[in-house]
């Protein structure tokens, strides 16, 4: 499945003549980032829950693409499950009981505005 | 025939103009079924009969988690849509197109006339090229070169900010190479796109992919192409560059969202 892996890189990689009739077949990476990503979608008939897709397009490209590479591509599903944020729900945690003081200093300031203008 | 007795509907390689369907003998299909053409107006659409056992949306949904099914299926219908593309215009369709019937497909070729023969017309007289670039496998020097030796702790840090900073440039120059390199292939082709950084893993290639891109590179450029990729490759050294075509244009075939 791969193409370079334990040979030597040669300066340039050319496979022009060899690709056509190929004794290299094209690499797996290139195909799927290819069939699966790229190329004509009209829906047929047979529609594969399109939840489903995504998962698997996100797996293979975990799998095409390294994972800081993935964030970059906005693929971040990980951050959204609970096994993975721990430390974000305590962010949430901490967030909420900023605004609930927020909230409490403004509704003070309020009632001192309110008792000033009175 | 309700759905319920179906037992086979109809896949779509691709669909092309002024395909001759004795080009298509002898060659594989999905489950060894022959491959037939069907024809609205000058569109032709490139399919063969499948079988719902493996094709229908619970078989395919647990098909496509496997990836060895994945692999070969994806293969064939690479090697399809190759055959097609040598001989005619070809838009590629994506992985796992299925119609119950003829009808259908001619339906959705009807539904989609405009666009298609578009994406025909923008294709037509070119292929795909892959090009990457790696950087070479020589970076390894960056960390033996003429570095102060470790005596102390502050030699130590030094050492390893310098390493840092030299590791910094070198990047940030392979990345200005890559982005010229893609500067200079891009006056060649009609179309470029940049696709996502390939894994190792899956595409077994060494040193970090800098760039990762594909064209449309019309035949007449076919010649001049290779050659600017060859001159590019061993122009710099701190490069590998990798050019892998013709592919069918899979990149250059979208329908524009609608």
């Amino acid at each position: 499945m791969s193409e370079t892996a334990g040979r030597p890189l040669e300066r340039v990689r050319d496979s022009t003549s060899l690709s056509r009739h190929g004794p290299e077949p094209a690499s797996l990476a290139d195909i799927l980032e290819r069939v699966l990503d790229k190329g004509i979608i009209i829906a047929g008939d047979i529609r594969v829950n399109l939840l489903d897709i995504e998962l698997l397009t996100i797996k293979l490209r975990l799998l095409v693409v390294s994972v800081d590479k993935a964030e970059e591509m906005g693929i971040d599903w990980w951050r959204h499950d609970p096994m993975l944020t721990v430390g974000e729900r305590g962010m949430e945690e901490e967030n909420r009981q900023l605004r609930e003081r927020v909230a409490e200093l403004e509704g003070r300031g309020a009632e001192g505005e309110a008792r000033h203008d009175g | 025939m309700t759905d319920d007795e179906r037992s086979s509907a109809r896949y779509l390689y691709a669909v092309c103009r002024r395909l001759d369907p004795a080009v298509l003998q002898g060659v594989p299909a999905l489950g060894d079924a022959p491959l037939d053409v069907v024809v609205q107006h000058d569109l032709m659409a490139v399919v063969s009969t499948v079988s719902l056992a493996v094709f229908g949306e619970e078989a395919l949904r647990r098909n496509l988690e496997d990836i060895a099914w994945l692999e070969e299926t994806a293969r064939v219908h690479d090697e399809v849509v190759r055959a097609v593309s040598r001989c005619a215009p070809t838009a590629p369709m994506r992985l796992a197109t299925i119609c119950f019937d003829d009808a259908v497909v001619r339906a959705r070729l009807r539904e989609w006339y405009v666009d298609l023969a578009h994406v025909l017309d923008r294709i037509e007289g070119c292929s795909e090229w892959s090009v990457k670039v790696l950087t070479a496998p020589t970076d390894q020097a960056i960390d033996d070169g003429a570095a102060p030796a470790v005596t102390n702790g502050a030699d130590y840090l030094r050492r390893k900010k310098l390493l840092a900073e030299r590791r910094s440039a070198h990047d940030s120059s392979v990345a200005e190479a890559a982005g010229r390199i893609h500067d200079a292939l891009v006056l060649l082709a009609r179309a470029s796109r940049i696709l996502p950084a390939q894994d190792p893993r899956l595409s077994g290639h060494r040193g970090t992919m800098v760039l990762n891109a594909a064209y449309l590179v019309p035949d007449q450029e076919r010649a001049a192409f290779a050659a600017l990729v060859e001159q590019l490759g061993t122009h710099d050294d701190r490069v590998v560059v990798d050019s892998r075509g013709p592919w069918p244009p899979y990149s250059f075939a979208m329908l524009e969202a609608r």
